[in-house]
């Protein structure tokens, strides 16, 4: 490993400022669970290192209306948290299907999205739940839609001069149910060969009001699939309505052919996961309320 | 690389090294601190058999910076033996047959006692899971489960006896 320099500074502005100064070469660094492997073989060099873990950005709280989420919250800390348990269950069932517990204690969620992986699992549920990321700069921070977070492979809108900060989730609607399924070679240190993030709101009367379906491993990065949410909402929940939406999924996504699976088998399986994942939010809500 | 002074505990010991912020944790336990319980198989975070315990929580020591250890606990293999008496960890572990060419039992021990400090009586599925980012190539991980399982009873005996509580 070529570096030149390690940082970690105590305070935000004091990072920000820094990578400001430096940005060419600089890597940001909290985890390390992607950063280190990347350096050690040599895929990337950075020179400078800024490590964000002495910048209390480890927080899960309330905060008008939002839940907010530090950065470098570990996977460790959101599986631990009953605040996110209780609102945004696919979030925990997606950090549960995150690597084994070594990599859950040291990995961040800030991490995970600004790797940008078309297979990060966080990024499935948060996308379901219309999270934002906070993007903070010298002079400002800007809000971004999850949605309109990832460009493409290892690509976001982050400038060089950005560091994600934190994580913002509005409160979810009542009626509201959400899944992830990952369907990987094996249960633990798997990346996903596809994976799903679904999530239905319904109405007073028990139609879909509002429906997310997020899809990872299928397209250059995690996306939604908003013609399969078309066809959900405004009707009445029911097998055949979520097959036609799966079938939709399948369509509107473009997996390549890599080493864990075909892309046509990809396609597949994002019609399956999909149909299984509505279906099991559906019933978990139909249970609930009974 | 300008190199810079790092202040942690070893096994409770006290340690201090000056070494390029930049090296992995497992290479200064390993080179630097001659302690070779914690290995390096895949170098990536994915076969475990570096694992040691840092702040009470296991890690994989090959995706930690020298420098992100300042301030920390660390726990190795070297440092579950108190005055040559084995740990029940390690008793079980032979006991079972938990091991076969032993290149994965550091790492399975120390995730095995992470899982320990924070759980004391886990269900089988909280072993699973425990070991879950260990990988063992000729056990089958049967052996090792019993033997953490073992370990967690004897433990809960132990911990009874020293309160009084029987």
């Amino acid at each position: 490993m070529h570096v030149l320099e390690y940082l970690a500074p105590q305070t935000l502005g004091e990072a920000l400022e820094t990578l400001a100064k430096q940005s060419e070469g600089a890597k940001i660094i909290a985890g390390g669970t992607d950063l280190i492997p990347r350096m050690r073989s040599g895929i990337i060099h950075p020179t400078l290192l800024i490590d964000l873990r002495k910048l209390s950005l480890n927080r899960i709280e309330f905060k008008g209306g939002w839940i907010c989420i530090g950065a470098t919250v570990t996977h460790t800390d959101i599986l631990e948290s009953n605040l996110l348990a209780s609102h945004y269950p696919a979030m925990v069932e997606a950090v549960k299907e995150i690597a084994g517990p070594p990599i859950r204690n040291r990995g961040t969620i800030g991490g995970n999205l600004a790797n940008a992986s078309p297979a990060a699992d966080l990024a499935l549920p948060l996308l379901s739940y219309d999270a934002f990321v906070v993007l903070a700069k010298v002079g400002g921070e800007r809000k971004v839609p999850l949605a309109e977070f990832f460009t493409g492979p290892g690509q976001t809108v982050l400038t060089p001069d950005e560091i994600l900060t934190e994580i913002r989730i509005p409160v979810v609607p009542p009626r509201t149910i959400s899944k992830f399924i990952k369907l990987g070679k094996r249960k633990a240190m798997a990346i996903a060969v596809t994976s799903i993030a679904t999530r239905l709101t319904l109405d007073e009367a028990g139609n879909i009001s509002q429906a997310r379906i997020a899809l990872g491993s299928v397209a250059p990065r995690p996306m939604r699939s908003t013609m399969a949410e078309a066809i959900l909402e405004n009707m009445t929940p029911g097998i055949e309505l979520f097959a036609k939406s799966a079938q939709v999924a399948s369509m509107e996504s473009s997996p390549i052919s890599d080493i864990r699976a075909s892309g046509n088998y990809r396609k597949q399986m994002v019609a399956v996961l999909t149909r299984r994942s509505l279906l099991a939010a559906w019933q978990q809500l139909e249970r609930r309320d009974r | 690389m300008t190199e810079i002074m790092v202040r942690f505990h070893v096994n409770n010991h006290p340690t201090a090294v000056k070494t390029d912020p930049t090296r992995t944790l497992l290479s200064v336990l390993r080179d630097d601190l001659k302690l070779k319980g914690a290995k390096e198989a895949c170098g990536q975070g994915d076969c475990g058999t570096c694992v040691v315990v840092m702040d009470g929580k296991a890690v994989n020591s090959c995706l930690i910076l020298i420098a992100q250890v300042e301030g920390a606990n660390v726990m190795t293999v070297e440092g579950l033996a108190e005055e040559r008496e084995l740990h029940p960890l390690q008793k079980h572990f032979i006991e079972n047959w938990a091991f076969q060419c032993g290149y994965c039992t550091s790492g399975m021990l120390m995730s095995a006692y992470a899982l320990l400090l924070n759980k004391p009586n886990p269900t089988r599925d909280e072993i699973r899971v425990a070991i879950s980012g260990n990988l063992c190539r000729c056990t089958g991980y049967h052996e090792i489960m019993e033997a953490i399982e073992a370990s967690a009873v004897d433990l809960q005996v132990q911990v009874r006896k020293n309160t009084g509580n029987t």
